[in-house]
């Protein structure tokens, strides 16, 4: 390199120092940048999970003498189901401890209990000991209250509907969700095995703790045949007039597919396919339709998204995303089967979601809060989580669904009086075990009110053990009025 | 104070920190915003001291009513000490040395300050050890002041530093104390010393005396040997956060200097492979990088610390529990390495802000003061200087709120430790020195009728390659 600088030694060139500086400060300072959206993001998001967490020793209240004595928790006609009482010891001491109400046992994954870090109890603690309170209320408290008061919860829970829920899985494993279409109000969610939340040491099993409602991971079986449907008719043209001879175990593309007990359904066209739930036929319509047009219509659906719901947390739903899976597993992924993994809650939203002509909407667990003055603050307004298909969609599968309760496997979930839309689902597990039951429905067809999710593992097909249970449930709820 | 008017207090106060910091940030950021090259903006520092001060004292005097039944008069004296650091360094120092920034020393203080209030809140004692480090801080900010405002050439000291740099680092690893994991410190007499923060210091000088200089690659060497060997021996330490401080360093500097893609390239190459030969070599870098990855899988073990932060930083809010009302002391670290969650538990997500907001308006300012001037030592300086704290800060809190893996390193200015407060200050006082070097430039080109621009732009048509 030459220089004709007088100097002795070389200097590097000023304007090209301070023009390097400018673009590295540059990046150094969107560094800054990332870091302060990042941190607002996250805080966003997760403040309030981080909160509530079980590790957390802000709220953990000595109830021996608690400086704040929490709330209650009603269900959503005002029934205590939790609230903090007292009692006096032996000693003539007076302490205080968290009085379950005897119908809690129903609801006990909703509710769940402190020590153990889950349900209402854990997750809502910021109302509970009233951290959501403005200054003049926390000032005047700690003014003029012995001990201050925190806020009752009410939740979307009726503790009617729960209980009928949890007869109806009786000792069966496996979940109910019950939820409102319109605003995702959850009104049951039912958990097996469970346990006792006012003594948790009692008849405790392997999965008690786990609310697999939310965290739950099972193959979806048949009901993934609503989603393949409505994939084929977004992306083929003609889909729903298409047809497919079913001779019980079909060949399709060179892969032999069987239906449920290698019954052959004879010719049928999308309606009939879903109604008696051709595995052929929609195992057809998966390889026709690839991998990838499949997988982003689960996708709309929620499938492989992380739900980032205000007062629900659950678990994500898998649909395979792997680029070198044969077109045997594309197959068996188009009616639910191979590596797809769905949540009870999450089937119940999708659910919703036909129902409401695509729109899912988010879940809620909080009906409303009620301060220390007995003011109660409803908590109103809908959130949309996702949107899934477009209006036309959800309308043909409703129409299917409709027919799959009157004519096809989900008769037994058939009510006089009542349209009820569903699906059966039938899950091969394996191991030579029976498949896990699956219903999700909703009803009334016409404007519904009222949508289902039932799972009973190892129970036998859907159509024979989830679908009466899910019948039953539909019309107790809209006796009950929703 | 009884506890419950305690609490009340320290409720409402909330507000009114909040509320002060952001003065200090508006005032700030409007002095950033209309600075104009060659100080001709009037050099005022408008109310900073008095919010500060301000700050300190109704902070400090809330402290003082903490412990139920009196008040500790001690507290208060100890906020009137920091007070009156702050009123001399804005008043004397500006009085003394013409062209001293006032953004810079109000963006330090600012930090200082809410260390040394969390710090006294976290633990007493530790509060009084750290504010006599901020005085010693001052007395080395002073002095670099003094050393660095002068027209004297240090370039001889470049050698000696280098050795005596990595003397040091090889001492350390064979006497140094661990804590934490990391080989930190050597204890001296009845001071625990970490030798890595001052080598930080010798860092910065021995690049910019060393690559003001165009050469070739052989006669490079020596430097290169010098980087590599101190980023190896901290490794060594595990002092993680310092290896990766000291490595981000050499690399931007070295391409601001030399522009030279392609060893800056390869040291990025290397540097990357270093850290993935490390994550396979050594557990403790896994079991961070796991951490990171989700802290709530092992929230007994790996996660405890990241996750606790989260809590901490989650629980505080908007404006945070209010100071005293939290429980920072269950964060592991709090008041090294996790200040800043301990601080947005109590000060709120507002504050944390405000802090690296902060941060980032020192890297402006440190920018400004390095185009102002016009000798290549003094630019490389101060890019050593801003490009040094801006990754430390960004390091910590980047992995206090995990953004990134967390690697233990101080937060600058803010941290309980003697090394990082001095050495930080001394940052800042090198910072200072060339700023007054600036203004006595732009006065020198105020008193001439005309300034001569031509100069520089001689020098930009020889540069051929
Ligand atoms: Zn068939």
């Amino acid at each position: 390199m030459s220089r004709m600088n007088s100097n002795t030694k070389v200097k590097v060139s000023m304007n090209r120092i301070k023009r390097n500086m400018r673009s590295c400060i540059f990046v150094l300072l969107s560094l800054y940048l990332v870091l302060l959206v990042y941190f607002a993001y996250t805080l966003f998001m997760y403040s309030d999970r981080w909160f509530a967490d079980p590790g957390n020793t802000r709220v953990k209240v000595d109830m021996s003498n608690p400086r704040i004595i929490p709330g209650r928790i009603y269900d959503r006609n005002m029934l205590t189901l939790v609230e903090t009482g007292t009692k006096t010891e032996d000693n003539g001491q007076v302490v205080f401890y968290r009085k379950y109400h005897e119908l809690s046992r129903c609801a006990a994954h909703v509710i769940g209990n402190r020590q153990l870090g889950i349900g209402a109890e854990t997750r809502f603690i910021k109302y509970l000991l009233g951290y959501d309170n403005n200054l003049i209320e926390r000032v005047y408290q700690k003014a003029f209250l012995n001990r201050e008061q925190g806020n009752n919860i009410i939740l979307t829970i009726d503790i009617e509907l729960q209980r009928y829920a949890d007869e109806a899985l009786g000792d069966r494993s496996g979940s109910i969700v019950l939820i409102n279409p319109k605003n995702g109000e959850i009104l049951a969610m039912v958990s097996h095995p469970d346990f006792d939340p006012s003594d948790p040491g009692k008849d405790m099993k392997n999965e008690s703790l786990v609310n697999k409602a939310i965290y739950g991971k099972y193959p979806p079986g048949s009901i993934m045949k609503l989603i393949t449907a409505a994939a084929a008719i977004s992306h083929l043209e003609g889909a729903e007039e298409f047809t497919l001879e079913c001779k019980g175990r079909t060949d399709i593309d060179g892969i032999s597919v069987s239906c449920y007990s290698e019954r052959a359904h004879g010719l049928v066209d999308m309606n009939r396919a879903l109604e008696v739930s051709c595995n052929a036929y929609f195992a057809k319509l998966a390889v026709d339709l690839g991998w990838k047009n499949l997988r982003s219509t689960a996708e709309r659906f929620g499938f492989n998204r992380d739900f980032i719901f205000e007062e629900v947390i659950t678990t994500k739903s898998v649909f395979p995303t792997s680029g070198t899976k044969s077109t045997e597993e594309l197959a068996w992924a188009g009616v639910g089967q191979d590596e797809v993994l769905v949540s009870p809650l999450h089937m119940a939203l999708i659910a919703s979601s036909i129902a409401n002509d695509g729109k899912m909407p988010e879940p809620k667990l909080i009906h409303g809060i009620q301060r220390r003055n007995g003011s109660i603050v409803y908590k109103s307004g809908t959130k949309t989580a996702l949107n899934t298909v477009p209006t036309e969609i959800a309308q043909a599968l409703k129409g299917m669904m409709i027919n799959a309760v009157e004519e096809g496997t989900g008769k037994k979930a058939y009510k006089q009086g009542i349209e009820i839309a569903g699906k059966t689902g039938t899950a091969e597990v394996g191991n030579g075990s029976l498949p896990h039951a699956w219903f999700i429905g909703f009803a009334p067809a016409e404007d519904p009110s009222i949508a289902i999710a039932v799972i009973i593992e190892r129970a036998g097909s859907g159509g024979s053990e989830a679908a009466p249970v899910a019948g039953d449930l539909i019309s107790r709820a809209i006796r009950l009025g929703y | 104070m009884d506890k419950k008017q305690y609490e009340i207090l320290a409720l409402m106060l909330r507000y009114w920190f909040v509320l002060l910091l952001i003065c200090i940030l508006y005032i700030l950021l409007k002095k950033v915003i209309i600075y104009k090259q060659g100080g001709t903006v009037k050099r005022t520092t408008g109310n900073i001291p008095f919010i500060l001060v301000l700050y300190t004292l109704s902070a400090f005097g809330l402290l003082a009513g903490r412990e139920p039944g009196g008040y500790d008069l001690d507290v208060l004296l100890l906020g009137a000490i920091i007070s009156v650091v702050v009123l001399f360094q804005f008043y004397f120092l500006f009085y003394f040395f013409k062209g001293i920034d006032e953004v810079l020393l109000s963006i330090v203080d600012t930090l200082a300050v809410l260390g040394l209030v969390m710090l006294q809140r976290l633990s007493p004692e530790l509060a009084m050890n750290q504010v006599e480090w901020f005085i010693y801080g001052n007395v080395g900010m002073f002095i670099f002041i003094m050393i660095f405002s002068r027209n004297i050439d240090l370039g001889r000291l470049t050698y000696p530093l280098m050795i005596s740099g990595i003397a040091v680092l090889v001492v350390v690893l064979l006497f140094g104390k661990e804590s934490g994991g990391a080989k930190r410190y050597v204890v001296l007499g009845p001071f625990s010393v970490q030798p890595s923060e001052f080598v930080k210091l010798i860092f910065i000088f021995v690049l910019a005396y060393y690559l003001k200089i165009k050469r070739t690659f052989f006669q490079n060497l020596p430097l290169y040997i010098f980087a590599a060997l101190s980023v190896i021996l901290v490794v060594l330490h595990k002092d993680l956060g310092s290896a990766l401080q000291y490595f981000l360093l050499f690399i931007s500097i070295y391409y601001i200097a030399t522009s030279d893609w392609l060893l800056t390239g390869a040291a990025v190459a290397t540097g990357i492979v270093g850290a993935a030969i490390s994550y396979k070599l050594f557990s403790h870098v896994r079991v961070r990088v796991q951490a990171w990855k989700n802290p709530w899988a092992d929230i007994g073990g790996g996660g405890y610390q990241v996750a606790q932060s989260l809590i901490a930083i989650g629980s505080g809010g908007l404006i945070g529990f209010g100071l005293g009302l939290g429980e920072p002391n269950v964060i592991p670290a709090s008041r090294t390495d996790f200040i800043f969650a301990a601080i947005c538990e109590e000060f709120g997500i507002l504050t944390g802000a405000a802090v690296i907001i902060l941060f980032g308006l020192l890297l402006v300012r440190g920018m400004q003061k390095g185009l102002e001037s016009d000798k290549e030592t003094d630019t490389l300086l101060v890019c050593g200087c801003v490009i040094s704290l801006t990754i430390q800060a960004f390091i910590i809190i980047g992995g206090v709120i995990k953004l990134i893996p967390l690697t233990g390193i101080t937060l600058p200015f803010v941290s309980y430790g003697g090394s990082s407060m001095f050495v930080s200050m001394c940052i800042a006082g090198m910072m200072q020195g060339i700023s007054i070097k600036n203004y006595r430039l732009a006065k020198a080109f105020e008193a001439l009728d005309e300034p001569d621009e031509l100069e520089y732009e001689g020098e930009g048509f020889n540069e051929q390659d």
